[in-house]
């Protein structure tokens, strides 16, 4: 009978043991984010070796135009992670949801000289500098934290659809006439994709803020 | 005894009707709150308090007991600058032509209700006179 006791006391501490175990397994891999996109491999020879390379999607280099009427490439965000997402200015669904909660992330990193946000407008057309200027202003945003874009809708689509893997098009038959995804997207300072995030729910601010700070960490040391 | 009881059925029937009043302002109510969340929330917010100075708020708003007015722009949207708690918004308000005169009803009855004076409904009648006008 003691000898029962003892065996169940002690598969009871393995199982308990293992589970800490998977559990701590799992905390300190989710405190590292993933890259996201397509990837590539190339084999090099360093030293006479052969060495797997792998290529990671990267956000290639671009030049848009802001709320400033001042030309904006890849160097803003030298240096800096940054979040981004695609809107316009008349959107009557999801959009004025997303500015809401894309405001939460601005209030809490307001000043944070590593973390920058790019809005990209969908309709260049009607989203001139001077308009994401007014837009800008009336949503209480100053400085230059926070960047509205507008360009070229050939350059726009084609970042958001290739390089953010984020829907971003024409489409007469969408409310607006224009379609896109809600998504807000993080960028490492690699230019590296590390996380996609609902922007038109609280949740998806909620995590996109949690991993802003766990990516902040992995430059720290 | 024949008056006594005709006066019971008269408070009967009165009381009665006003519970079918208030039935039918809780089944407006429910249905407004539904179509406003799905229509009018993206920009004027779930509490009604708007959007910085982007979209105007609804609580505090005098207008909304205009219902006549209020009719016309939730149809027909607006593009005029409107002064609202003594700030002017001045981005269009696209036009909701699909809703129906009863949806409208409903919208104004939530809102209302929610943020107005009122404590009934907003019949259908009161839409189609005003929609009839500003038609105009």
């Amino acid at each position: 009978m003691p000898d029962l006791k003892f065996k169940v006391y002690y598969s009871a501490s393995v199982i308990i043991l293992l589970i800490a175990f998977t559990l701590q397994s799992c905390d300190s891999s989710s405190k590292k984010l993933p890259i996201l996109g397509e990837r590539d491999w190339v084999t090099k020879k360093v030293d006479g070796k052969e060495i797997v390379d792998t290529i990671y999607n990267t956000i290639p280099p671009f030049s848009f135009t802001n709320q400033y009427g001042e030309t904006v490439t890849e160097k803003i965000v030298e240096g800096k992670i940054y979040v981004t997402d695609f809107f316009f200015t008349s959107c009557p669904t999801i959009c004025p949801v997303m500015k809401k909660e894309m405001n939460k992330v601005y209030k809490e990193f307001k000043g944070n000289p590593e973390l920058m946000i790019l809005s990209h407008t969908i309709d260049p057309e009607h989203d001139t500098p001077q308009v994401l200027n007014t837009f800008a202003k009336d949503l209480g945003v100053e400085g230059n934290q926070w960047q509205f874009l507008t360009g070229p809708k050939e350059n726009i689509y084609a970042i958001g659809q290739k390089s953010y893997l984020s829907a971003a098009q024409e489409d007469k038959t969408a409310e607006g006439g224009f379609l896109h995804s809600g998504a807000f997207i993080l960028i490492d300072k690699e230019k590296h994709i590390r996380g996609m995030y609902d922007g038109t729910t609280d949740e998806g601010t909620q995590k996109l803020m949690k991993d802003i700070r766990i990516l902040l960490d992995e430059y720290k040391k | 005894m024949i008056k006594k009881a005709f006066s019971i059925l008269i408070l009967l029937a009165a009381f009665s009707c006003q519970n079918a009043e208030e039935l039918k302002s809780e089944q407006y109510f429910a249905e407004g709150y539904q179509l406003y969340t799905t229509n009018c929330a993206n920009c004027h917010q779930a509490d009604g308090k708007g959007m910085a100075n982007l979209y105007p708020p609804l609580t505090g708003s005098k207008l909304i007991s205009d219902k006549e007015t209020m009719a016309c722009i939730i149809r027909y949207g607006m593009k005029d600058t409107i002064l609202v708690n003594g700030k002017s918004f001045n981005r269009p308000m696209p036009a909701n032509s699909k809703l129906q005169e009863l949806e409208i009803a409903e919208i104004i009855t939530y809102v209302n209700m929610k943020w107005g004076k009122d404590s009934l409904y907003t019949p259908i009648s009161v839409v189609t006179k005003a929609l009839v006008n500003c038609q105009k």
